[in-house]
């Protein structure tokens, strides 16, 4: 039982991490170039952006089982039902909430921290590190808001991941069937669980926020 | 001297907020003036080689900035700073700020930091040395970005809007210091109230909705600003 949902756990933490870590790793060049652009289009592109932070995670999974399933475009990848699917399912969950709250961090980084460090005498490569240097935490806070997104999320998990034990199983989808099975106290001892994690990622991202 | 040569700029397409600018800064201070969004922020950020105009020259010492490559760039704008309206300071203390120009100028942090004292001494500062950057009041604030630019060894200043909303004692302090290096730096102040910098202007730029209207002797301009706005 312990080791169920400690395996649980740790593939939920490993799978929304890893999540996280691929949609950073678009959005952030995305969010930099989209920052760059001298034209009007960039606010109506920051709002497609904003209003797809609310796009419903089942809604993700359906376009995803679509796709991938045997019949769909991508079928032959096998990819249903593993965990790849579940995570690249999370991380188009959550890049537009990436990009809207990168695209504030880098703008005011462009506006204020750019052109502060140009007019003090700093290089390209010099302006380029105080950037770095003054958002680095701000990305932080904001790569433990994604997350905490993904860890939550249950659609997307669910059907595309099938909710495979020891394989796709997450809080979310182990929740959700343990409720159906009946098994209240597993199902609030996961909530539980999950719940704390959370907590701690937004404490985590409230102190850094705070520190600097 | 700071020469701009036909200078045009948008932000967005071509909604130009500069149109035809032709202007000289020379040794001395010069005032921008104008109304809310006349352009004179932008003005000082094309002089000072961080925007580049969509047409038009600037010429620094006669230097066309922008037809230079990179490293020169660097080096031509190493003898200018712009100081924000809005202050910003970087993370860290207010030493940390002050000294970073230097730093990055490859100066050792021991000689940055004697240099950081001695400014921070002239502007009365120094009990804000050791004092986290962003903690700071927009008086105190508006104090350390000028000894952030002053502690550098430069040859032209702009400053936008620098006094304002500001503590008469400190004002008064600012002005004085701009005041003290009148002869040996080319000063351009952007500001839409003329009447506590005027006393120490040399020549005044009158600009509205992006277009020069007027330019000359301090007295002559000021009293048809008063009459318009």
């Amino acid at each position: 039982m312990y080791t169920e949902i400690y395996g649980i756990a740790l593939r939920s933490l490993l799978i929304s991490s890893t999540a996280t870590l691929l949609a950073l790793a678009w959005s952030i060049p995305f969010t930099v170039k989209l920052v760059s652009i001298r034209h009007e289009s960039k606010e109506a592109i920051v709002g497609v952006f904003n209003a797809l932070i609310g796009l419903p995670t089942v809604l993700v999974g359906l376009v995803l089982y679509s796709i991938f399933s045997c019949s769909g475009p991508l079928g032959f990848l096998e990819l249903l039902y593993t965990p790849y699917i579940i995570i690249i399912g999370e991380s188009i969950l959550i890049t537009p909430l990436l990009i809207s709250l990168l695209y504030e961090i880098f703008n005011r980084a462009y506006n204020e921290y750019w052109e502060l460090a140009l007019t003090l005498g700093a290089d390209k490569f010099q302006a380029c590190k105080l950037i770095i240097r003054e958002i680095i935490s701000d990305v932080f806070v904001v790569s433990l808001i994604g997350f905490s997104r993904a860890i939550g999320e249950l659609g997307v998990a669910l059907i595309v991941g099938g909710n495979i034990k020891g394989y796709t199983r997450v809080f979310t989808t182990a929740i959700a069937l343990e409720v159906e099975k009946g098994e209240f106290g597993t199902a609030i001892a996961l909530g539980l669980l999950l719940f704390i994690v959370i907590l701690s990622v937004i404490l985590t991202a409230r102190v850094i926020k705070r520190r600097v | 001297m700071i020469v701009l040569k036909n200078i045009w700029f948008s932000y967005v397409d071509e909604n130009y907020v500069l149109k035809n600018i032709d202007i000289e800064f020379n040794r001395g201070i010069t005032i921008v003036l104008g109304p809310n969004g006349s352009g004179k922020t932008t003005l000082l950020k094309i002089a000072s080689c961080i925007y580049k105009p969509m047409r038009g020259e600037v010429l620094i010492d006669n230097i066309n900035y922008w037809s230079l490559n990179e490293e020169e760039k660097v080096k031509l704008r190493r003898r200018i700073v712009y100081v924000h309206e809005n202050p910003i300071l970087l993370r860290g203390s207010v030493l940390d700020n002050i000294i970073y120009g230097l730093i990055i100028r490859g100066y050792s942090k021991d000689d940055a930091i004697k240099k950081a004292y001695k400014i921070s001494r002239e502007l009365n500062i120094t009990s804000l040395l050791s004092r986290k950057a962003k903690t700071l009041s927009m008086g105190e604030r508006r104090l350390v970005t000028l000894a952030r630019a002053l502690v550098l060894d430069i040859d032209y200043l702009l400053l936008d809007e620098p006094i304002v909303h500001l503590h008469p004692s400190i004002r008064e302090l600012i002005i004085d210091i701009i005041r003290d290096m009148k002869s040996e730096k080319v000063i351009v102040i952007a500001t839409h109230d003329p009447l506590s910098t005027l006393k120490i202007a040399s020549k005044v730029v009158l600009l509205d909705s992006g277009k020069i209207v007027n330019m000359g002797e301090p007295r002559n301009i000021l009293d048809k600003y008063i009459v318009k706005y």
